[in-house]
């Protein structure tokens, strides 16, 4: 199965590279034979790439350990639910499976436009194969999975397996992470696809409103991945990592955050092209910086350059990388710059009080986010490259810098939809902003009242309060104006609403799940936390809760050996039940990790790790922290995916407007082959 | 009272109450401390965050922590005598000194010089003053019934 992978991964290249020159050729002499003998190597690479997945999975499945790879990597008391993630647990495996998803994009996007988008398609074909042609490159010559493990003897090499493999970093071991990684990679991956759109439609000068539209949709569905990536990411690195939190700026986490950054200027300003006209070479720019951060991000996450508690591989990956980046960056720029004149802009602006400058301004922040996140992330290697001293930039940078922009960014996000597109008056505004305004006062001089004093955090919910009030707001007088028309009764003019124009209201129910992840974000300044020895019959109290230890007890499951503290839990004489932390020692791996126990409700999470055991007393080491509002972050991030799905399910508006427009594409085609 | 001059009270009046709040137990000054250092046992995570069980490193830089408290060291000394043992890697921000100024500055230059961008692109996209004036007398609106037009259009317009 080895020699098949292998087999796979080369005529995956091979087809890459043909599906990348035909491309070109097709777009070129615009050939429909060539267009479809390049589709025909797109399906080719996505048949090829998956033999070798497919492979690499076996080999993984049966312990095959002739296999460096799986022999790395695996073990045989691996449960079969982290077998699967071991494809993407190494370098190798990650690369190929990186090239495996490009596969199935492509794959898609030529199967949903056979009839579409026929001048856009060959250049999309080439810019996507030639980025296949990349990663599959790599992961043939530089950090190939089907290498072989051998022993050299006397008569020679002779093929070695060890009996056991060295088996997964125990950090990994976790369900969240079976779908964290591929749904970050699905993120990642997927910007390749607008990317490619936009340098085709530059290509060939289709500059018009149809691969704007096209590309929204592209951009849309790899930003809700990175999106759920980084929430299960946070979900990880709660449970897993054991000091209570869920985000700590690392370089690798920054990673991800870049191109969702971009990624959302994108789908604002995209916005004011559809509408107005406007932004064409900022919206280019946006799409580049996307993609461009989207490989960075792969980069920093695989290439191990900047320290990270993520970088679970490193290699000598970084120059390939740094090549392709300022390949990317030469060959975008360049078409960019060659069709500056088909990028006029069509409109002009007619006052500031308007929603284009509202998305103007949120664009601004959010770029202003990118360039503090880039500049802390990789602002190490700089100072080491210039004053030869190793720096290290982490929480304390990240929070004073990036908590001014997110509140700005959190105002925005409820002042932009209160603004009319062109102009607004200032009656307009005045009627606009004084309920969520009200609203929000009513809420901060409660929260002042009720001992909420830290300025950042009284901000945070007093902003929360108010995007809050203005997106019930918007659905209010929605609803309204339709129970008014359409004699609807409440329930059923939300539906309608939703569904007549679900961009729009998906967008606000995204908006309210920041909303929700920023009241989270805020809990944590009310964060308690407590340290105790406790051995059967110890008492520990945090804050208002107790906790007795029961016992301490040890056992071995097939892949660790645990100690586990029974605490029972009471608050105010009333039982709360019991909570077992565990310290487990992952045999294989030969490596200790915590096991949380966590008892979460919507106001706060009791947080209970143990920490080891002392060596004097014997006794274990528990650690309580009692952590508010924690669960908003994950219910939050819950409420935006289902916003985003929303927003892309088309509105009954849109399908019309894509029917219509079909049809005279349709005939433009049949003028365009005549 | 004007309603900047209310603001401004707000502001300084929260601010002070932030000030007064932050009046620090020495449990508290070890716990901030915990924050703003590197653990160096190569976990890349803060003191107070080292998932690290039986960590010897994160339980010598405690040791310090502790011994220079004990001999009533302020915050700041205690950190400097943890740069003078481990060097500026210890720090989990770069001082704000010498080269290490750019990375607190350029966040905020940038911030500045992406408003003047914003602000420009703005002030170029506007209509001309006359024009608009122009066009604002050619077809003079009243200001509920714009207003209602603003409504209609933000319903159908998104």
């Amino acid at each position: 199965m080895n020699q098949v992978g292998a087999v796979g991964l080369i005529a995956a290249l091979v087809f890459a590279i043909y599906g990348m020159i035909t491309g070109a050729i097709a777009g070129k002499l615009r050939s429909p034979r060539m267009l479809k003998s390049a589709q025909r190597a797109v399906l080719g690479f996505f048949a090829m790439a998956t033999l070798a997945v497919v492979s690499l999975e076996y080999l993984i499945l049966t312990n095959d350990f002739h296999s460096a790879y799986v022999a790395s990597h695996s073990s045989r008391e691996l449960p079969m639910l982290y077998k699967i993630p071991v494809l993407w647990s190494g370098q190798e495996g990650s690369l190929l499976f990186w090239t495996w998803l490009l596969s199935i994009y492509v794959a898609m996007a030529v199967l949903l436009n056979r009839r579409k988008n026929r001048q856009l398609m060959p250049y999309i074909i080439s810019i996507c194969m030639g980025v296949a042609t990349f990663f599959s490159l790599l992961t043939f010559c530089v950090a190939n999975p089907f290498n072989q493990l051998s022993l050299a003897t006397a008569t020679g090499v002779t093929p070695y397996a060890p009996p056991d493999g060295n088996g997964m970093n125990p950090s990994l071991q976790f369900h969240s992470m079976v779908i964290h990684p591929p749904m970050l990679y699905l993120g990642y991956v997927g910007m390749a696809i607008p990317f490619a759109f936009a340098m085709s439609a530059l290509m060939t000068r289709q500059l018009g409103d149809n691969w704007i539209r096209v590309t929204r949709r592209w951009v849309m569905v790899p930003w809700m991945f990175l999106g759920t990536g980084i929430v299960l990411g946070g979900l990880w690195a709660y449970h897993v990592l054991g000091w209570g939190g869920y985000w700590a700026w690392d370089p690798v986490e920054n990673a991800s955050l870049l191109p969702w950054l971009a990624g959302t200027a994108f789908l604002h300003s995209v916005m004011i092209q559809e509408k107005r006209g406007m932004l064409k070479v900022w919206n280019m720019v946006l799409i580049i910086l996307t993609f461009f951060l989207s490989i960075f991000g792969t980069f920093l996450t695989r290439s191990g350059i900047i320290s990270s508690v993520h970088a679970f591989a490193k290699s000598d990956i970084g120059p390939w990388f740094s090549v392709f980046l300022a390949i990317i960056a030469a060959f975008s720029l360049t078409v960019l710059f060659l069709r500056l004149d088909f990028l006029k802009t069509e409109n002009r602006l007619d006052s500031i009080a308007s929603r284009e400058s509202g998305f103007l301004f949120n664009n601004w922040i959010l770029l202003a986010a990118v360039l503090a996140v880039l500049w802390g992330t990789i602002f190490p290697v700089v100072s080491k490259a210039i004053q030869d001293v190793t720096v290290t930039v982490g929480p304390p940078f990240f929070n004073k810098v990036m908590i001014p922009i997110g509140l700005l960014l959190l105002f925005l996000t409820g002042a932009g939809p209160l603004l009319a597109w062109r102009k607004t008056s200032f009656q307009s505004i005045k009627r606009n902003f004084t309920v969520p305004l009200i609203f929000a006062a009513l809420v901060g001089g409660i929260l002042f009242y009720v001992g909420v004093h830290r300025l950042y955090t009284w901000m945070s919910l007093f902003l929360c309060a108010f995007v809050a009030a203005s997106i019930v707001g918007e659905f209010y007088k929605g609803a309204r104006t339709r129970m008014k028309t359409s004699k609807e009764n409440f329930f059923s003019a939300i539906y309608n609403l939703t569904m007549r124009n679900t961009r729009r209201y998906g967008g606000y129910i995204v908006h309210f799940g920041i909303v929700l992840m920023f009241v989270g974000f805020a809990g944590q300044a009310f964060r308690f936390e407590t340290q105790g020895l406790m051995g059967p019959g110890d008492l520990l109290q945090a804050k208002d809760y107790m906790f007795r230890c029961e016992s301490i007890d040890t056992g071995k499951k097939a892949n660790y050996q645990y100690e586990t503290a029974s605490l029972s839990v009471t608050k105010d004489g009333h039982s709360l039940g019991v909570m077992e932390p565990q310290k487990r020692f992952f045999i294989a791996e030969q490596q200790p990790l915590s096991h949380v126990a966590l008892k979460s409700n919507l106001a706060r999470d009791l947080y209970v790790v143990m920490a080891g055991t002392d060596p004097d007393s014997g006794k274990a080491i528990i650690h309580v922290i009692i952590n508010p509002l924690v669960q908003w972050v994950w219910i939050g991030g819950m409420i935006v995916l289902l916003g985003t799905i929303l927003a892309l399910i088309p509105s009954r508006i849109e399908r019309e407007m894509a029917d219509l427009h079909k049809s005279q594409q349709e005939v433009a085609e049949a003028h365009h082959v005549r | 009272m004007s309603v900047s001059r209310l603001l401004k009270i707000l502001v300084l009046s929260l601010a002070l109450v932030n000030v007064a709040v932050a009046a620090q137990s020495p449990a508290q000054i070890e716990k901030d401390i915990g924050d703003k250092v590197y653990c160096l046992c190569g976990c890349v995570t803060t003191l107070n965050h080292c998932p690290m069980l039986q960590c010897a490193e994160k339980e010598e830089m405690r040791g310090i922590i502790r011994a220079d408290l004990k001999q009533g060291k302020s915050e700041p000394a205690i950190l400097q005598d943890l740069v003078n043992r481990f060097g500026e890697k210890v720090l989990a921000a770069p001082p704000a000194s010498g080269f290490n100024l750019t990375a607190w500055v350029l966040p905020g230059i940038g911030l500045l010089i992406g408003l003047l961008l914003a602000m420009a692109i703005v002030r170029r996209w506007r209509r001309p003053a006359v024009q608009a004036a122009a066009a604002s007398t050619a077809h003079p609106v009243d200001e509920s019934v714009r207003s209602a037009v603003e409504e209609e259009m933000k319903k159908y317009i998104d």
